[in-house]
């Protein structure tokens, strides 16, 4: 028998042997009572409810969700941007300052990042009470730290020749700072920037899902009344306004060398930063600190949670990730390569564009119909939607790859399968990978979200604390899932180094 | 020091990890003075030049412009030398007119460095230094990534030229152009030229160099090995016997 040889081919299907014990313990807690309404919510998608009330409804709650998504995004691609420059290498090397400072700031940025907007939601509705400001602050938080972090990451990337010749110039260092980052700023922006708005708009929907407003609110409320034809409605609505919102911004191109459009993106650079200000400062000292005052009891009082159950809790959390993460890299290239022909393709892609749209609060709610909440019921539905994501890039990054292998494979009579995996998928199987490296810290963090709803893992703990107002178990549970996303965050990185 | 010495270096060395790349050098250049530097590759000119435009600091001795440490000047002080790089060091994702007028980022203030990367502005002393490089104005908005060899080159000189410093120093500035065009260019490095490119006053000028027909316009000539400098002597005196202890 022959030996498996682990290569990069190999190491992105070897994960999905997570689907074994998964799969044993899904089966051994499926209940039937719920078919009915799962079978109800798949017939729903057909035939959404239109009438006009609902269209009301949903111009009223897309506004609200774009206009939260909208300023959300645009004031952390802002600050990211600025936060990105303070946390590059090249700002302490123009401007002399010791690299001490560098190191604090990234750690700050490390810590806020490392939180899931959902954490932050929640946390602030606790502060502050459900208000419509909280979910710009909530998505705003780890925005920024996630926009900095790749802002600065391409800052990195500067020829530090550049750097040297610009500062032989002996220019003032604010203008050579300006020379330097210019480009590599308006790049990121352009190819990573306007994707963040449709994560943002997702973040919104999320929130909603947990009383921030917009679409996401009435999405939830649907489900709760089990009301599935309005909630399709909703899903859909929200299905037309991220693919609009994608071709809108696929057709806007910047040119920064238009007089007007330049002097447009600076005045709304300026504005944004000041009114973000003003907005922050009014929404510090204008709110009702409605249970702030119990945070006094952290000083005071001590947690209940056992030392047994935390650690319960964490590793709960630390395998949702691991199982969830194993479903996203392997799944897509597995069904993909057997399901290897043009319709099924289409499928694939709607049904892989339906898990990126559906929020995942509400997959794992359907998938509670028939079964009883457990680590691997969350750990399908986290690892379900990123692999609606992941294959999104797997396609993309197929049909652009060049196909004279694959057809040259084909013509020496080889199946249309091996022909694929070997022609086609071993030589985006190495990239494939540093991008499902990135993707599994964004799966750590979205533990966050499964476990609240699921019950499992830290999530769940977090509600419970924050329901009873004890501040000292938020704390641990906070700093627990922190430590556990920036330990991710750091194996993450390695494994990426190595495979880049 | 005489009161004409601009640039001098005094015992300097320079380690690389475990390499001694330049060992106790001593140099004085006076004011308007056209210095010819001769070597192989690897023998310690680009890192001499470095060493001279402050971009590296010497592990040991010292380095003074205008009777003054490097420490001590202020920023206009420093900027009155210009370097071109062997290896040019464009900013490869702005334009040549933009690279062009990065050379002016010293003499002028942040909005400046905002107009040129805008492009909100006629740029009208960097097309005159473009135009002098013999650069059509086509290149003008392009890439530095889509430049040919020949072109970069020139859009570094023209970097260098538009500070219009009065001191030069060039690592083998006149790689990637054609005879025709080194004479032209030569002649643009070596003289101070003024606002209406009528009047020129001597520059002081050290180049690195690998040919030997282009030695006629300078005064001196140094010849450096292994991180040392093997001769400092007029152009008049140089001899055979020099070049091969050097090549």
């Amino acid at each position: 028998m022959n030996k498996l040889k682990l290569n990069y081919t190999s190491l992105s299907f070897l994960p999905i042997l997570v689907c074994i014990p998964l799969g044993y313990q899904l089966i051994n807690n499926i209940h039937f009572g719920g078919f009915k309404l799962f079978q109800d919510f798949l017939i729903s998608a057909f035939n959404p409810k239109i009438d006009n009330e609902i269209i009301i409804t949903v111009i009223k709650r897309l506004n609200e969700t774009i206009l939260i998504g909208f300023f959300s995004w645009l004031v952390s691609i802002i600050f990211g941007a600025i936060f990105g420059i303070i946390s590059s290498n090249i700002f302490y090397k123009i401007f002399n300052i010791p690299n001490f400072f560098y190191r604090i700031i990234r750690f700050f940025l490390t810590i806020i990042r490392s939180i899931h907007e959902v954490v932050w939601g929640i946390l602030l509705m606790q502060i502050y009470g459900i208000n419509f400001s909280i979910g710009i602050i909530a998505i705003c938080i780890p925005y920024i730290a996630v926009n900095s972090k790749v802002f600065a990451e391409q800052l990195e990337n500067i020829d530090y020749k550049s750097f040297e010749s610009i500062n032989q110039i002996n220019a003032p260092k604010f203008s050579s700072l300006l020379t330097l980052i210019w480009n590599p700023i308006i790049n990121t922006f352009k190819n990573f920037g306007l994707y963040r708005l449709e994560c943002s708009i997702r973040s919104t929907v999320i929130l909603g899902l947990f009383g921030i407003g917009g679409i996401g609110t009435s999405i939830f409320l649907s489900f709760q009344t089990l009301n599935f034809r309005e909630l399709w409605t909703y899903l859909w609505s929200l299905a037309i306004l991220i693919i609009l919102s994608g071709l809108i911004f696929k057709k806007i191109k910047f040119n920064t060398t238009n007089k007007i459009i330049s002097i447009f993106f600076i005045s709304v650079f300026f504005i944004t930063i000041l009114f973000s200000f003003s907005y922050f400062l009014y929404f510090i000292f204008n709110n009702n600190f409605e249970n702030f005052n119990s945070v006094s009891s952290l000083f005071k009082s001590s947690p209940d949670l056992g030392l047994f159950d935390f650690l319960k809790l964490i590793l709960e959390t630390i395998i949702l990730s691991l199982l969830s993460t194993g479903i996203a890299i392997s799944l897509p290239p597995l069904v993909i390569g057997i399901f290897n022909n043009n319709t099924s393709k289409i499928f694939i892609k709607i049904f892989a564009f339906l898990l990126r749209l559906i929020p995942t609060p509400v997959i794992l709610l359907t998938l509670l119909t028939f079964n009883n909440p457990s680590v691997s019921l969350a750990a399908l539905t986290l690892g379900l939607h990123n692999a609606g994501i992941t294959s999104k890039l797997l396609f993309t990054n197929l049909d652009s790859q060049d196909k004279r292998n694959y057809i040259a494979m084909k013509s020496l009579g080889i199946s249309k399968k091996t022909s694929w995996l070997l022609g086609l998928f071993s030589q985006q199987a190495k990239s494939y990978l540093a991008y499902c490296a990135y993707r599994s810290d964004i799966i750590i963090r979205e533990t966050a979200i499964v476990g609240v709803i699921g019950s499992v893992g830290l999530g769940w703990q977090l509600q419970e604390s924050l329901s009873s107002f004890a501040w000292q178990e938020v704390t641990l549970v906070l700093i627990a899932y922190s430590s556990i996303a920036i330990v991710g965050e750091l194996i993450n990185g390695k494994i990426k180094n190595s495979l880049t | 020091m005489n009161n004409n010495t601009v640039l001098e270096l005094e015992n300097i060395s320079y380690k690389y990890k475990n390499d001694l790349i330049l060992n106790k050098v001593n140099l004085k250049i006076n004011s308007g003075e056209k210095i010819a530097l001769l070597g192989k590759s690897g023998s310690g000119k680009t890192t001499l030049i470095s060493i001279l435009n402050g971009t590296i600091k010497p592990t040991q001795g010292e380095v003074k412009l205008f009777n003054k440490s490097f420490e001590e000047l202020d920023r206009k002080q420093k900027s009155k030398i210009t370097t071109i790089w062997q290896d040019l060091r464009l900013i490869e994702d702005l334009s040549a007119e933009q690279n062009v007028n990065c050379g002016l980022l010293a003499e002028n203030n942040f909005y400046f460095a905002f107009k040129n990367l805008l492009n909100i502005s006629s740029f009208k002393k960097a097309h005159k230094y473009m135009k002098l490089c013999r650069l059509h104005t086509s290149i003008y908005d392009k890439k530095i990534r889509k430049l040919s060899g020949g072109q970069k080159q020139r859009v570094a000189i023209a970097r260098s030229l538009i500070q219009e410093s009065n001191i030069l120093l060039a690592d083998e500035p006149f790689n990637n152009l054609d005879p025709k065009l080194i004479t032209t260019i030569k002649n643009l490095l070596l003289e101070n030229v003024d606002k209406n490119n009528t009047k020129r006053s001597p520059k002081t000028a050290l180049v690195a160099l690998h040919r030997l027909d282009l030695l006629n316009d300078f005064d001196k000539v140094i010849g450096i090995r292994d991180g040392k400098i093997f001769f400092n002597i007029k152009r008049n005196n140089l001899k055979k016997i020099h070049l091969e202890e050097i090549f």
